[in-house]
């Protein structure tokens, strides 16, 4: 498929696009700081921030749940704001919180989610019985949600997202909570939702490792503003293909200055608390160590590696993601 | 900070067509009922809870008093004692109610449900339809116990037909002011403090154990603003006493038919008005 110059699939719109988008909360915490950004049609584009970056105020946003102070969005074509019937009538959401009604049945609530996206119930009943053996199911859900697992619970959150057929699917923080083994197994599930749905999918996170496995772009979010967007590939190669970590006993901000005048760190090395951490960019380390030596440095631990999610993310915030 | 932005990604799929035709209002109406109704039916104490206290009153507690009180009147004590039990029965269940509002907004359904593609306010009425059938059939249960333990109904169908009317009025109102308070009030913990007083106080004032001519002129000034005062006027009027003494308390006119009809405005135009807050306020506070 090719995308025109505008950016547009041919004879399709943008399944996501934001433009100049703000929150601003009551007593004036500035949640979403004027962002910008487009979704193509059958992407998975990541959030990707620590939490109270904006990532959830931003999915609020784009599922009408929450008013944007300023500017616009569209989902599927549709105005957040002057038509969000279409705009919730062309997408689905999992929330961050589980959000499935306890007390019922899991068919009950596929059936209930069914109904008020307007599936007819023929259809309804063979998408929820596919549904329901694709997501492993079958044994669970004539049972109350109640005695669901956290797992087991959130298999069906994304499977009764699924019900309505979503042209785009929010995904807030989907894994978070969960133990290690369910959250694999989810992400596979999420994985496999791209290969066999042709969906676009709007995926939050603040796991460097969900975002870099299932997104075609990540967008960082800082502060409420994206500070990088683009693939995860090329976010990794901003800082080459090594880097050089040092921890030092020194004026690490001095030390980063006399890197640079001397040229041995370019604007993409930065320091966080007593690690300078430099793109080495065919240098050596060992050259980089002893100009480090030279300055007056004691250094007390060196690695090198490639560069990772968290460093692009350390570069561009000064923040480290949690792990 | 800077902004980087950069070429799409080649792997993309067409944007699948999924037309389907919108949720009428009425199908979205229809399950959201629905919906409320599982949800109560696996507590059924939200409707047999707000039921003990009045129908140990109409079976119990009435009965006692018309025995102490017997005034050889054309109205039986027990008979006026247990429609006033009605301004208690429907008023309670209705507030006690909107705890499930705020166990939607605390566990997060609410969020789901302002996610699918129907109007906010189909919410409202989803969760009116379910406060009106519970208070139906709290209201006959009420009405079977009474007639069970001695007391005696009028059943001509003008008489059922306001009784009916002010008693659906009621519901209605009651349940927005719930609606309105659940959507105000950000605890269950704050809600259940709350919601006793206001079910029960304006019951104490409206003439239900005795007629409203019986307090201190201004105490009887207060029940006439009352829309409760009014809807047991209208139902005593429907069901024991066609001659609408209660009416007549409220309005000094002599046309009964005029006074319960402007009684059944002030009960239909307090649940309308009621109904348009609890939208209005509703829709601004689950939005933020």
């Amino acid at each position: 498929m090719s995308i025109g110059r505008n950016g547009r699939a041919h004879g399709a719109p943008l399944a996501i696009e934001v433009v100049g988008l703000r929150k601003t909360y009551p007593g004036g915490v500035e949640a979403v700081a004027g962002i910008d950004f487009t979704v193509f049609p059958g992407e998975v584009f990541g959030l990707l921030g620590p939490n109270g970056a904006g990532k959830s105020t931003t999915i609020g946003m784009l599922t009408t749940t929450v008013a944007p102070t300023a500017g616009t969005a569209r989902v599927a074509g549709f105005d957040v704001v002057d038509d969000p019937i279409g705009a919730r009538r062309a997408s689905a959401v999992v929330f961050q919180e589980a959000v499935v009604d306890g007390s019922l049945t899991g068919r009950r609530n596929l059936e209930i989610h069914a109904r008020l996206w307007g599936v007819p119930r023929a259809s309804a009943r063979t998408t929820i019985a596919d549904i329901v053996g694709r997501f492993g199911l079958s044994d669970l859900v004539d049972r109350p949600v109640d005695t669901y697992s956290g797992g087991q619970r959130r298999r069906l959150e994304i499977a009764r997202s699924l019900v309505s057929e979503p042209r785009v699917l929010f995904l807030d923080e989907p894994t978070v909570g969960l133990d290690p083994r369910i959250r694999y197994e989810l992400l596979d599930l999420i994985g496999d939702l791209r290969m066999e749905n042709a969906m676009t999918i709007v995926l939050t996170t603040h796991y460097l490792d969900e975002a870099e496995r299932l997104c075609d772009r990540i967008a960082v979010v800082h502060a409420g503003e994206i500070v990088a967007l683009d693939t995860p590939t090329a976010l990794l190669e901003s800082l080459g293909p090594e880097i050089l970590e040092l921890r030092v006993g020194a004026d690490v901000d001095a030390l980063l200055s006399y890197l640079r005048v001397h040229g041995h760190a370019g604007d993409d090395a930065f320091a966080v608390g007593t690690t300078v951490t430099v793109p080495l960019r065919g240098q050596s380390a060992r050259g980089v160590i002893d100009r480090v030596e030279e300055f007056g440095a004691r250094v007390t631990a060196t690695t090198t590696r490639p560069p990772s999610l968290d460093d692009v993310y350390l570069r561009l915030t000064g923040t480290r993601l949690a792990a | 900070m800077s902004t980087v932005v950069t070429t799409p990604p080649t792997k993309l799929q067409p944007i699948a067509s999924r037309e389907r035709g919108s949720t009428s209002r009425l199908a979205g109406f229809a399950t959201l009922s629905r919906r409320r109704f599982s949800l109560s039916a696996h507590t059924p104490r939200e409707i047999f809870v707000p039921l003990l206290t009045p129908i140990l009153f109409a079976a119990v507690i009435a009965p006692a008093l018309a025995k102490a009180m017997t005034s050889g009147g054309p109205i039986d004590y027990l008979s006026f004692v247990a429609v006033g039990t009605i301004g208690l029965l429907v008023p309670l269940s209705c507030v006690l109610g909107g705890i499930g509002m705020i166990v939607d907004r605390e566990s997060g359904a609410q969020r789901d449900l302002l996610a699918a593609p129907i109007p906010r306010s189909t919410m409202v009425f989803g969760n009116l339809s379910v406060s009106l059938a519970v208070s139906c059939f709290q209201v006959a249960a009420l009405i079977v116990v009474a007639v069970l333990r001695g007391a005696t109904f009028s059943t001509n169908f003008s008489g059922i037909a306001w009784m009916v009317t002010a008693t659906l009025g009621l519901a209605i109102a009651m349940h927005s002011v719930a609606e309105v308070l659940a959507a105000r009030i950000p605890k269950q913990e704050e809600y259940v403090g709350v919601a006793p007083a206001v079910a029960l106080v304006p019951w104490f004032f409206a003439g239900s154990f005795f007629p409203i001519s019986a307090m201190p002129a201004g105490l009887t000034a207060f029940a006439k603003v009352l829309p409760v005062t009014h809807a047991l006027a209208l139902m005593r009027y429907g069901l024991v006493d066609h001659s609408g003494r209660g009416l007549h308390d409220i309005w000094g006119m002599s046309n009964t038919t005029a006074m319960a009809a402007l009684s059944l405005g002030v009960v239909v135009g307090f649940a309308a008005l009621m109904v348009a807050v609890s939208v209005r306020v509703f829709s601004r506070t689950a939005i933020h």
